[in-house]
């Protein structure tokens, strides 16, 4: 599903954020990424949206070599990729159903078709009945679920959470942690980074630890090392 | 689809204008400024043409006759000089009629009047009035007539140079042109740059949409167009502002046209609206040419995506 083939990643003038990288997630995975701050992990994250240009290497996302994708495919790219961050990225001033819609209305997706997807994932993450309030009218952990109900609109086959549960406690990271599990066994591909030792260590599904740059460890049923 | 997708375009581009009210108003403004000036050039290049070209219809050369002369002998002056290249017409005045026109216009005058109604022959020559095909013809014709056989029979020659009023008038107006092209090309300039400054804040001021447009798979084209239409969009207000701009400025200088014209016929207004949409097409075009550019540059440089 995600091929990632000696890349490495140089921001310029010469920050090596990533050195020579060879990673391998299967269709259906569920791969947590650990490491210190700065090892790179975000850069992974931005190299399998194209929002960055890997420096060397070969990036594949579903059998599609993006390594030098036209920036007119790139939106097609991000559709198939359902994406999630620490800041959630919610429109204040947009309701719940709003902000889910405007994902689907920038894509060209009409008003009928929105009104049947977004109950849907509504549903999924667990929040029927919130749809019109605005995002601070909810906690973190219920804005971070519309988030990921947004992420989820174009039925993503991967998704990406980059320290999804960074601003939330832990009750509200461990119900995030379960949507995704929960998101993961209808068949999306999760890859989660995560800081959260906690967290990590509850979910028991394959672990990739980055230092500086490069895969130190790589385990099937892994624990948060370092 | 495309209609819908116009509408969001355009209702972006409404909501847009709305947010940052006052740097909206500080585009139009400069953009109405450029036009305006740009129009002050269009309107005292027609008033100094229409002038130069009333001045060039009133000129033209009296030939007065000896009153001996006979209807023949004119005659034959005039198939001469209409064999001329450089003659565009010529009004033959015989001597009835130049008597009817000097009894006319002294008829205040019983002196005058009676005087010549004792005489028993007419003492007013025929007149030709000669006209050339361009202003600056005229001395060559004096040159070719002075030369000829025909000199003696012509006791008067009249011919007012008008020459030194159309050099002014060019003169004005060249000067004009180019302190108007200066000024027209400064306002151009800098509201090139107000909207390239207005697009970008409008980037600035959309930051968190955008950078959900691009996370979501918004395409290209539809996360910059609408920053293009506002563009447009400005563009366009400040046409339609200037062309209800442009009429108050005719009122205001008609009268002194019409002093100068010494007549009450001539509209700057009409001559205006002649060229109505060569002028504001031509302007719309362009301005909307220019307002794309500076916003596409304005979108290369702080919307990428
Ligand atoms: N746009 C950029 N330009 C230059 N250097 C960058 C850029 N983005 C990241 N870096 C550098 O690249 C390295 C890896 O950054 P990255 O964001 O991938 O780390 P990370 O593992 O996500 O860290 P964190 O856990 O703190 O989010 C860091 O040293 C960072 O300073
Ligand atoms: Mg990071």
């Amino acid at each position: 599903m995600i091929i990632f083939k000696n890349i490495q990643k140089i921001y310029p003038p010469d920050v090596d954020a990533l050195k020579d990288v060879n990673l391998h997630i299967k269709p259906k995975e569920f791969v947590s990424i650990v490491g210190r701050s700065g090892t790179g992990k975000t850069t992974m994250m931005k190299i399998m949206t194209a929002e960055e240009r890997p420096t060397k290497g070969q990036i594949i996302i579903g059998g599609w070599d993006i390594t030098n994708i036209r920036p007119r495919d790139i939106p097609i790219l991000r559709r198939q990729i359902g994406v999630v961050f620490q800041d959630f990225k919610l429109l204040g001033k947009k309701t719940v159903f709003e902000n889910i819609q405007f994902a689907l209305e920038v894509c060209g997706v009409d008003a009928t078709r929105s009104r049947e997807v977004i109950p849907q994932v509504l549903k999924i993450v667990g929040l029927t009945g919130k749809e019109d309030r605005y995002p601070i009218q909810l906690s973190g952990g219920e804005q971070q679920r519309v988030a990921i109900a947004r992420s989820l609109v174009h039925r993503p086959k991967i998704l990406i959470a980059d320290e999804p549960t960074g601003n939330l406690d832990s009750i509200n990271s461990r119900e995030i942690v379960d949507l995704l599990l929960k998101i993961n066994e209808f068949g999306t591909t999760v890859v989660l980074v995560s800081h959260n030792r906690e967290v990590i260590n509850s979910i028991s599904k394959r672990v990739v630890a980055l230092d500086n740059g490069t895969i130190i460890s790589d385990q099937k049923v892994g624990k948060y090392i370092l | 689809m495309v209609l819908s997708s116009f509408l969001r375009i355009f209702k972006f581009a409404w909501q847009s204008f709305w947010r940052n009210i006052w740097l909206s108003i500080a585009t139009i403004t400069i953009i109405v400024l450029a036009f305006i000036s740009i129009n002050s050039l269009i309107i005292i290049k027609l008033v100094t043409d229409t002038a130069i070209n009333v001045i060039k219809d009133k000129v033209d050369i009296s030939l007065y006759f000896r009153p001996d002369v006979t209807e023949s002998q004119v005659q034959e002056v005039q198939s001469y000089l209409t064999s001329l290249t450089q003659v565009k017409d010529i009004t033959y005045v015989s001597q009835a009629d130049a008597l009817e026109n000097f009894k006319r216009l002294h008829r205040q005058d019983s002196v005058i009047i009676s005087s010549l109604d004792e005489l028993d022959s007419n003492p007013i020559g025929a007149t030709l009035q000669v006209q050339a095909k361009n202003i600056e013809d005229y001395p060559a014709i004096m040159e070719v007539l002075n030369n000829s056989k025909y000199s003696g029979l012509i006791i008067d020659k009249n011919f007012d140079d008008h020459q030194l009023y159309i050099t002014k008038i060019k003169n004005f107006s060249d000067n004009f042109n180019k302190i108007g092209l200066i000024t027209s090309l400064i306002f151009l300039f800098v509201a090139a740059l107000i909207v390239f400054n207005t697009i970008r804040v409008a980037i600035y001021t959309h930051r968190s949409e955008i950078a959900i447009m691009k996370l979501v798979g918004a395409s290209n084209w539809f996360i910059r167009s609408p920053f293009l239409m506002e563009a447009i969009f400005y563009g366009i207000i400040a046409c339609l502002i200037s062309i209800a701009a442009v009429y108050p400025i005719l009122n205001f200088i008609q009268p002194y046209v019409s002093n100068f014209f010494l007549t009450e016929q001539y509209s700057i207004t009409n001559q205006f609206n002649q060229y109505f949409w060569e002028i504001f097409g031509l302007e719309l075009v362009a301005i909307i040419l220019l307002n794309i550019i500076s916003s596409l540059i304005a979108i290369r440089r702080y919307l990428k995506v």
